[in-house]
């Protein structure tokens, strides 16, 4: 049950980031920085204004959209044709540069982000689980059904999958390439920033949270192959379960490796991803 | 058939344009009137692709002047340029590949409004490409390569172009789909859409055609009637293997 937990966040992580990866070609080193941003935001609107959680949690998707499409238009558009190694050189100016930001505004020490749950744990049947972490995996999975509607089912993710698929010809047809990367980075940046929203009040917040977030994204990404939304959620999850039990078996203070024993496995095994199929994005 | 007189719908005058140091397109003119089908012919890497991407703004001219209906379209978005009436068949079909038929078609009218026009264009379309209509929800990259010319001519034509450039449609075709592609192109034109079609196959090209560009390294060497380009040596012995 807490694997689904952090397994729905993770891939709410993990699809952010292999959408970028997919249509931009840009590694987003910051990626980790608007997890950290979304837990913070939710701190300010929990603590702060006195907001419900859902609030909470759509007050951190909105900043990190804000600021993630901010970043695309004032740095990665005029880079537009430059190397990837270029792109992810700024990309990790920006991570270390929103670090310091984040340390500078709320300070090192760890926050603990209030929530309006009951601490009682939920008994159904054999499993028991804290409403807070019911709470997470619905409002997870919600946004995860809310992405793949957006990608398959509106014109705007139907214009971002013929991007992607063939960029020029997507030009042809009218659509406008620059606009589609800004809308597709400040979509990823806020569905980062909605994970750190979830996770945020089952952990902490710190500003260096968002480095171990950010090395989870990639290796959802790696899991589910670059550039495959299917892959990235199913990728989350199996991380999410895999630590889950990992930390339950073997020992807790294991948690973060078991991931990346998977990962080396898979990528010794199957280099481009579990779910590698010919169809990226979508 | 005989050229329609009267102003020109699409007009290049003395274009330049290169791929960073490679000059791909260098003084070329070139003019289509309403209603006309045109073609351009030429050796590989003459520029022919290269004058269909300037038209329709994917390669931008770094000189000369490009006029589409009285109105300078130089320079503009390729959004702007299908906006003002110009649709572009790419070389090679360029379909989505992993987008459904219905999606691709949705695709060429990205920039209409008049939704309701729209969905009646996508059912009198599939009605004109029965091949289409059978296959909406299948996805583009499983079809044929001759139903996959079909799809990114309806797809152009989803735009409801008033001028259509084709960039060799019938490349890698086998004959029998490359006569009804060409039955197709024709048909459009009668319908009222103004063509511009590049062509390796010479001979059928101009036989359809009205008129005749000959291009060689980014400008044009020869014009005239289509029945005149068939009948010209220097054609005969470049172009028409005879
Ligand atoms: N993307 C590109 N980058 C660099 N040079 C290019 C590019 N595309 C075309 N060129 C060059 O521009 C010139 C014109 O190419 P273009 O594709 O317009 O020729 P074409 O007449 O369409 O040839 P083909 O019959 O082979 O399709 C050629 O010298 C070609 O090498
Ligand atoms: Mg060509």
């Amino acid at each position: 049950m807490n694997g689904l937990v952090l397994g729905g966040t993770y891939a709410l992580l993990g699809i952010g980031l292999t959408l970028i990866f997919g249509l931009m070609n840009v590694v987003n080193f910051a990626h980790g920085e608007f997890y950290t941003l979304g837990a913070y935001a939710a701190f300010a609107t929990l603590a702060g204004l006195g907001g419900g959680f859902v609030a909470a949690v759509l007050g951190a998707i909105v900043c990190g959209a804000l600021l993630g499409g901010l970043t695309e238009r004032v740095l990665l558009r005029p880079l537009r044709g430059e190397s990837i190694d270029t792109t992810m050189l700024v990309m990790i100016g920006v991570w270390i540069a929103m670090q310091n930001a984040e340390l500078l505004v709320w300070g090192g020490v760890a926050k603990s982000i209030p929530h309006p749950f009951p601490t009682e744990p939920l008994v159904l049947g054999p499993v028991a689980i804290a409403p807070l972490r019911l709470f997470v995996m619905a409002l997870a999975a919600g946004l995860i059904a809310a992405s793949y509607l957006l990608i398959h089912r509106t014109k705007l993710g139907r214009a971002m999958r013929a991007t992607f698929q063939d960029a020029e010809t997507a030009a042809l047809m009218g659509v406008k390439i620059a606009r589609i990367h800004t809308v597709t980075f400040a979509f990823g940046s806020g569905l980062a920033a909605a994970a750190g929203a979830l996770l945020g009040p089952v952990f902490l917040a710190y500003p260096s949270m968002g480095d171990l977030a950010a090395l989870k994204a990639f290796s959802v990404v790696i899991l589910g192959g670059l550039g495959n939304l299917p892959g990235a959620t199913l990728g989350g999850l199996l991380l999410g379960i895999a630590e889950e039990l990992g930390a339950g078996y073997v020992s807790s203070g294991y948690r973060d490796a078991v991931g990346f024993v998977i990962i080396i496995v898979v990528l010794l095994f199957r280099p481009s991803g579990l779910f590698a199929r010919q169809e990226r994005i979508g | 058939m005989s050229a329609p007189d009267g102003p020109a719908l699409l007009t290049l005058e003395d274009v330049h344009a290169a791929y960073g140091p490679v000059a791909a397109l260098a003084g070329l003119d070139l003019a289509v009137r309403p209603g006309e089908l045109v073609c351009l012919i030429g050796a590989n890497g003459a520029g022919k692709s290269s004058t269909l991407r300037a038209i329709s703004g994917l390669l931008r001219a770094g000189r000369g002047r490009i006029v589409f209906d009285g109105r300078e379209i130089g320079g503009l978005e390729p959004a702007e340029i299908l906006r003002a009436g110009i649709a572009h068949c790419p070389e090679g079909r360029r379909v989505f590949p992993h987008l459904t038929v219905d999606e691709n078609l949705a695709m060429g009218a990205y920039v209409r409004r008049d939704r309701r026009a729209v969905t009646d264009d996508l059912e009198r379309v599939c009605e004109h490409f029965p091949i289409l209509a059978e296959r909406r929800r299948q996805m583009a990259g499983t079809l044929s390569g001759g139903e996959q010319q079909m799809l990114a001519i309806a797809r152009a034509l989803m735009a409801r172009p008033r001028l259509m450039l084709f960039d060799e449609p019938s490349l890698g075709l086998a004959p029998t789909v490359v006569e009804t592609t060409f039955g197709i192109i024709a048909d459009i034109r009668r319908r009222g859409t103004t063509v511009l079609m590049v062509e390796q196959n010479a001979y059928l090209a101009l036989r359809m055609a009205d008129r005749g560009y000959v291009m060689e390294t980014g400008r044009i060497v020869l014009e005239g009637p289509a029945a005149e380009l068939l009948a010209n040596d220097h054609v005969r012995r470049a172009y028409l293997g005879g």
